[in-house]
């Protein structure tokens, strides 16, 4: 169980009584979200803005307003950049090209680089459980509650799509067979949780003992505890079946991630389909938990455990054991 | 038989009945140094300066004029702060004497000549001269380990060892602290204690108090010599305690008052000094240098082998909304020998930017030890009547200000290099004399430059 | 004389310990963001305090108040 990451369910009221709106450029915004709200709640600031489809939020304390705005503005920048860089959805970005590229060859940046190598090494470590080349799977499995589940031949079909070991990486060149494509979806939110966390200590690092918390919809990563010693008390969004519960989280170190089936899922003959693919079978795993948290030193590591735990289904505790982390499992 | 899949649970129980539990790679390690390596952080809990060196090395350089005391001293200071703000400090110290110190005695209408304090050899002083003795050419080095760490959110403690050595001096020091936080941190109590040690062996031998110091190319010279000394060394132990409180006024200002107690036991004298016996027979050498069988009269200096000292000390930092920083302080100090003092400390620092300049003010005023003379009279030897006696300038009634400018530049984040430059200067006063010594200036001033340059990364 | 010094010194003592029972002094967590400057600091540069506080320990009868820093030697 969570022992230095201790997951409370405690009633937190949220009302801020001081928000204001922070300008960012729309150069900056390539996505246009509306802009983020700074709001100081429990003497701590609150900043709150919208991306990767989560409620994203900074807290921030032992600062003023001025630099809890220009922080704020940073941590939004940040996230907004990595989002669209990343993201599968964005027209002319890094992925298009990648996913575009008709077997050629396409050069790419450090920062990505450094990525393909992480999922490179993911994929090695989880003997190819971990898979960014697996989101075609969203073509066939269409989670919307339904009964449909795809058939076996619909399957069949497309698994020769599937496999980070038929994809070209050498850096910094990558070449995809045809049809093949990169979804960066597993790892981007928790990649911009810890980007944020790490630029805005840096940012804090002048402040002793000063420290922040960065929370994307219930993936966190703080820089270390709060002024006065305590540990931050987040809320998350909890995965019970057909009940939505807040959880409050608290935590003092490293990052924590969280992955769930709330919503997404099918279920046939009373058979509950998660959204967790295997990517070696393109089934999906019936006996997945309904959510797994980690703790660990930062949030991709947390991240990546996570779904990996999911992936093994009704293993799911052994292996977080044998890991050795920080877990919670709900079933 | 149909097997029930419909329930989840049913499931699981039925898988959990067959399987034996599969062995799972421990991959947590390479997945935690993979996302080190992406996030560009060293595996250890990222923090700026988790387990970073912090490293000072400044020289100073002092000097008075008139051919004076001057000393080098560079110094290097090491500080590591750890992940659970934990501190480590190293220092080394190295100091390097050269020059002249007046040895206690009065000028004079002619030219006295002196016994070397190791016995060897003698210096002579012109008439009318301020009599420095010039043998001083000492180094010493000093090393010093100091450890703080926190206990919990409220308590810190301080653990701190020092040596120091020199040609004739040896110390040796332990110190402790505790520190408790209230308020939100807003207020810390401070507790401290320090032992010290030390254990001094003068060159030539420890005089004895108010011997006389032989007469230089005497027949008796080595009886004589013998005879003034006691022991080769002697100890001095001091007990330093320290209670403090350091308040947050505002978000601008700090303020420390600390009260201090010192006492000090052993051998407390300079055995170096000596003083001079002024004549008070009237006749023409009334207020000359008093003689025995035709040389002059000096015996070593005694002092109090102890000394009990408070000290009160304030300080106030604030900080103006342009960034500059102003720093005073007030100390008072009142000891069993007699002395009173009261410094005054006044510092600005006027932000540049990336550089600063900050000007600098002391005043400094004590009262004298209530067994400090410029001089004995041939009465007091003759009678036996005093018992402790020094000529030491630094036990006189003095004024002493400094001046001075400081300049910093940082280079970066966490590199500067700075230089000051300050002047000191000492005025003394006190009984003026009688008969011939009344024309000698039995008070000089002292006038010395500061120097330092110091490199932080 | 002694006992009257001394009796001053116990009084700006309680003084000083009052004001430290005195909590409204103070701030909040947020507002930590001058103090904790090291230029901030009661000693910012310890190496040219324990510099001067040799040479005043050298030249003059008073010492310390600051707190432990340096230790002895022989110039005093």
């Amino acid at each position: 169980m969570l022992n230095k990451y201790v997951l409370y369910a405690i009633g937190l009221t949220m009302s801020p009584y001081q928000t204001c709106l922070v300008e960012i450029p729309k150069l900056a915004n390539p996505s246009n979200h509306s802009p983020p709200i700074l709001s100081l709640k429990d003497q701590c600031w609150v900043g709150q803005f919208q991306a990767m489809a989560s409620d994203c939020q900074v807290l921030l304390e032992g600062i003023n307003q001025q630099r809890a705005e220009e922080l704020l503005k940073l941590a939004a920048i940040e996230t907004w950049r990595i989002e669209h860089k990343f993201s599968r959805y964005k027209a002319g970005n890094i992925m298009h090209q990648i996913n575009h590229a008709y077997e050629k060859k396409v050069a790419v940046d450090n920062e990505t680089t450094a990525i393909l190598n992480f999922v490179d090494q993911c994929y090695q470590l989880s003997d190819g459980l971990f898979d960014v080349t697996a989101g075609v799977l969203r073509k066939i499995w269409h989670f919307d509650g339904s009964d449909n589940i795809p058939s076996d031949q619909e399957i069949n079909n497309i698994l020769p799509l599937i496999g980070w070991n038929k994809v070209h990486w050498k850096a910094p060149y990558i070449q995809l067979p045809n049809d093949m494509e990169l979804d960066l979806g597993g790892i981007g939110k928790e990649y911009a949780v810890d980007k944020v966390c790490l630029l805005l200590q840096k940012r804090m690092s002048q402040i002793e003992n000063c420290h922040i918390l960065v929370n994307f919809g219930g993936d966190l990563a703080c820089s270390g505890p709060r002024l006065n010693g305590e540990a931050w008390e987040v809320a998350v969004e909890s995965y019970q079946d057909q009940k939505k519960a807040i959880l409050k989280v608290k935590l003092s170190q490293g990052g924590i991630a969280t992955s769930g089936d709330s919503r997404r899922f099918l279920l046939k003959e009373g058979i509950r389909y998660s959204h967790i693919l295997n990517p070696k079978t393109g089934q999906s795993i019936t006996n997945a938990p309904h959510a797994v948290s980690i703790a660990a030193p930062n949030c991709m590591q947390a991240g990546i455990l996570s779904t990996m735990a999911m992936l093994q289904g009704s293993d799911a505790e052994d292996f977080l054991s044998a890991q050795e982390a920080d877990f919670w499992v709900q079933r | 038989m149909q097997l029930n899949t419909s329930n989840p649970i049913e499931t699981m129980t039925h898988n959990q009945i067959k399987k034996t539990p599969p062995k799972f790679k421990k991959i947590a390690p390479a997945l935690a140094a993979a996302s080190c390596s992406l996030l560009g952080i060293t595996e250890a809990i990222a923090q700026e300066n988790n387990g970073d060196w912090k490293f000072d090395v400044a020289n100073l350089i002092y000097a008075e004029s008139d051919s004076r005391v001057a000393a080098t001293e560079p110094v290097f200071n090491a500080t590591k702060t750890y992940v659970d703000g934990e501190i480590l400090n190293v220092k080394l110290v190295f100091d390097s004497l050269t020059g002249a110190s007046p040895n206690g005695a009065t000028p004079s209408d002619t030219a006295q000549t002196f016994t070397r304090p190791s016995g060897n050899g003698e210096y002579t002083v012109d008439q009318d001269e301020n009599p420095l003795d010039d043998t001083f050419r000492d180094s010493r080095g000093a090393l010093s380990g100091n450890w703080t760490a926190p206990i919990n959110r409220d308590w810190e403690y301080t653990l701190g060892a020092y040596g120091s050595k020199e040609f004739d001096y040896l110390s040796l020091g332990l110190n402790g602290g505790l520190k408790r936080y209230l308020n939100q941190k807003n207020t810390a109590l401070n507790f401290g204690l320090a032992l010290s040690a030390d254990t001094i062996e003068p060159v030539g031998g420890k005089p004895l108090g108010l011997s006389r110091m032989a007469i230089p190319g005497s027949g008796t010279f080595d009886a004589d010599f013998d005879a003034s000394r006691a022991d080769s060394s002697d100890n001095k132990s001091i007990i330093d305690a320290l209670f403090g409180v350091t308040q947050v006024i505002n978000a601008n200002t700090i303020m420390q008052f600390n009260y201090g107690l010192s006492l000090s036991n052993g051998y407390l004298n300079d055995p170096y000094k000596i003083l001079s016996v002024i004549d008070t027979t009237t006749g023409a050498n009334y207020g000359g240098n008093y003689q025995n069988a035709g040389n002059n009269v000096y015996l070593y200096e005694s002092r109090p082998d102890s000394r009990m000292k408070h000290t009160l000390y304030w300080q106030t930092k604030y900080a103006l909304d342009n960034g500059d920083v102003i720093d005073g302080s007030y100390r008072f100090m009142i000891d069993d020998w007699g002395i009173n003092s009261h410094t005054l400390d006044f510092r600005y620092r006027w932000d540049l930017g990336n550089s600063y300049l900050e000007p600098h003010l002391r005043y400094y005023m004590q009262s004298k030890a209530d067994f400090y003379q410029r001089y004995l009279t041939s009465d007091e030897f003759t009678s036996g009547s005093i018992k402790e006696a020094s000529s030491d300038e630094r036990l006189s009634d003095m004024n002493a200000y400094t001046v001075g400018l400081k300049y910093g530049y940082k280079l970066s984040n966490d590199k500067e290099i700075n230089v000051r430059a300050e002047y000191y200067m000492q005025t003394h006063s006190g009984d003026t004399g009688f008969g011939k010594l009344t024309s000698q200036d039995l008070y000089p001033d002292i006038n010395a430059i500061i120097f330092q340059v110091g490199y932080s990364f | 004389m002694k006992l009257k010094y001394i009796g001053q010194i116990v009084c700006c003592l309680a003084i000083a310990l009052s004001l430290s029972a005195c909590s409204n002094l103070g701030v909040k967590p947020w507002e930590r963001d001058t103090l904790s400057r090291p230029e901030m600091q009661l000693i910012h540069d310890p190496v040219e305090a324990g510099l001067d506080d040799h040479i005043y320990f050298s030249k003059e009868a008073s010492s310390g108040g600051r707190g432990f820093g340096g230790g002895g030697c022989g110039c005093n």
